[in-house]
């Protein structure tokens, strides 16, 4: 699916000012939703979209290391701006939808968007 | 190499489009402006023409040379309709920017209005300095990205000539609760690494550890030191801290388990996981602590995957 | 749709229930954020989340929530697990990620909408 259908069905609009055409053809491979910076790194594959309600910089943080596809705040939220700087720095999109967070995971799985992997946890010895 | 770069140029331009570029705020007078007015406008904008707009539509254009002759005309009291062009020329908004380029040569303009396709609605203005800037950040964003996804050598150890070689990267973390500065060392390890032409997955390995590990030092300390060392085929990273010491380690460990305050729950940490998924990304991992002295992390990541778990650490109380 | 029917559907793990499993689940509400869940969360919604910490109950009591759905399999914390017992939260755990869960809920016609 691609990240311009994405936003058709959460209704979402770009934040950061360049709105880019080239990131609407980018390919997302899966969809992750967390508030929790420790849960977003557990996630793996690349190529993965995260709705988020969480709007402080350490989320763009978290979707570079992570190489996320591109970040969707929910329920209207807009990131603070040191995010969006860090973005624009990183090239990392940013949307955001008016949908709650509970709304924008039905919807998207319902289009047969896959669920992200995690990677596996190491047996506590 | 030189082949490679002509071809990522064209292959960005192609990806250009005119609303990537353009100037969106627009100078626009009305058809009833006066003429007079005209003057102040284009000076103080220093434009040499602007579009005409009624209800938001585009109707027309004036520029300065219409300004001009109704000057030497004796500046006949009039309102712009009576001078501008109706027979204006404008680029989409979605338009792509090479053919709007392309427009700008042929009709020898140094600059267009846009609009959005359908409404006429006046978006935008494009000229030529516009495509030739947009061209270049577009140049230098895609060129950084490309650098650090293919880097220019290969890895760095099998140039050099040494019984033993290491790769030594400090960085100092604030702490404190300097939550808008966490993150940034560990951000500059992974472009490091990438440059270094280390796999992806050893990088995000570590990464991640250094991420954590850095933000707990900012949550529950008032700075320390994060070192990473990189040999040939292993990672070792080093952070060190003065701070309040972990009480019990074993606890610390537990997955979920957290002594973290609620302001930083807020914030989106304190799950009580940052450990564990150190532990997770580690080969080896090592956490000795002292109440009241500091703390002392050590992680290996061995390059090309996990092969064993190994975990020790001790707490050691004064 | 009652508790106990999506715990079945989805084959949820019960942690802490009883008789409070047969309530009328209204719709479902996703955050980790408890601000977040104080703010916009209605009574009788069904709340995923990942936070173990005993602060989900107070939120769950106060907002009259028909229960927690712990995701990744998350185990709550002891605290967490006795305050449930006393205030009569229903504490249910599901292995999968909330993306998915949430999108299986969504499937059952737990909805998220707000009229």
């Amino acid at each position: 699916m691609k990240l311009k259908e994405v936003c058709e069905i959460l209704e979402a609009e770009s934040v950061r000012k360049v709105d880019s055409s080239r990131w609407r053809s980018r390919e997302v491979a899966s969809c992750q939703a967390s508030d929790l910076i420790s849960d977003m790194l557990s996630f793996r594959g690349p190529g993965s979209l995260l709705l988020t309600g969480l709007t402080n910089i350490q989320v763009i943080r978290a979707a570079e290391l992570l190489d996320f596809v591109g970040i969707c705040f929910v329920r209207g939220k807009r990131p603070e701006p040191e995010a969006v700087r860090l973005a624009e720095e990183k090239d990392i999109p940013l949307f955001a939808t008016p949908l709650l967070m509970y709304e924008a995971c039905g919807r998207l799985y319902a289009a047969k968007l896959p669920a992200g992997t995690r990677k596996e946890a190491s047996p506590i010895a | 190499m030189p082949e490679l770069e002509i071809t990522k140029i064209q292959e960005l331009v192609y990806e250009l489009w005119v609303d990537d570029v353009m100037h969106k705020d627009v100078v626009t007078v009305t058809p009833s402006t006066p003429l007079n007015n005209l003057r102040e406008i284009l000076r103080d904008n220093r434009i040499s023409g602007t579009p005409v707009v009624e209800n938001g539509r585009l109707v027309g254009i004036i520029s300065m040379e219409d300004f001009i002759k109704w000057l030497c005309e004796g500046s006949p009291g009039c309102a712009v309709a009576d001078r501008m062009s109706r027979n204006v020329i404008a680029v989409c908004a979605d338009e792509p920017l090479i053919q709007a380029i392309n427009k700008l040569e042929r009709l020898g303009f140094g600059r267009l209005p846009v609009i959005k396709r359908g409404t006429k609605e006046v978006v935008g203005i494009l000229t030529k300095g516009d495509s030739i800037a947009g061209l270049l950040k577009k140049l230098d964003i895609d060129y950084r990205q490309a650098e650090t996804r293919h880097p220019r050598s290969s890895h760095i150890f099998e140039d050099i000539v040494a019984d033993r070689s290491s790769l030594i990267f400090e960085y100092d973390v604030a702490g404190g609760g300097d939550v808008k500065r966490g993150g940034a060392s560990a951000s500059g390890l992974k472009t490091s690494l990438m440059r270094l032409g280390i796999d992806p997955q050893t990088v995000r390995r570590a990464a991640i550890a250094t991420y954590e590990a850095e933000m707990n030092l900012t949550f529950f300390t008032n700075g320390g030191l994060i070192t990473a060392i990189i040999e040939s085929d292993l990672i070792r990273l080093e952070v060190t801290d003065d701070g309040p010491g972990i009480e019990n380690v074993d606890q610390a460990m537990r997955p979920g388990f957290s002594t973290a305050p609620d302001w930083v729950r807020e914030l989106g940490f304190g799950a009580g996981m940052g450990l564990y998924n150190i532990k997770t990304c580690a080969d080896r991992m090592r956490l000795d602590s002292t109440v009241g002295v500091g703390t002392r992390l050590e992680v290996e990541i061995l390059m090309g995957g996990k092969r064993e778990v190994v975990r020790d650490h001790a707490t050691v109380t004064a | 749709m009652k508790l106990s029917e999506i715990m079945q559907r989805l084959q949820l793990e019960v942690i802490v229930g009883g008789g409070s499993l047969l309530r009328e689940v209204n719709g479902g509400y996703a955050s980790d954020l408890l601000s977040d869940v104080i703010a916009n969360a209605r009574e009788r919604d069904l709340w995923v989340t990942l936070q173990t910490h005993q602060n989900i109950i107070a939120v769950a009591s106060m907002k009259e929530l028909a229960g927690i759905v712990l995701v990744n399999a998350r185990e709550p914390e002891v605290e967490t697990l006795e305050k449930a017992r006393e205030e009569d939260v229903p504490l249910l755990v599901s292995p999968l990620p909330a993306f998915e869960l949430i999108g299986r809920l969504y499937k059952l016609g737990v909805s998220g909408m707000r009229t």
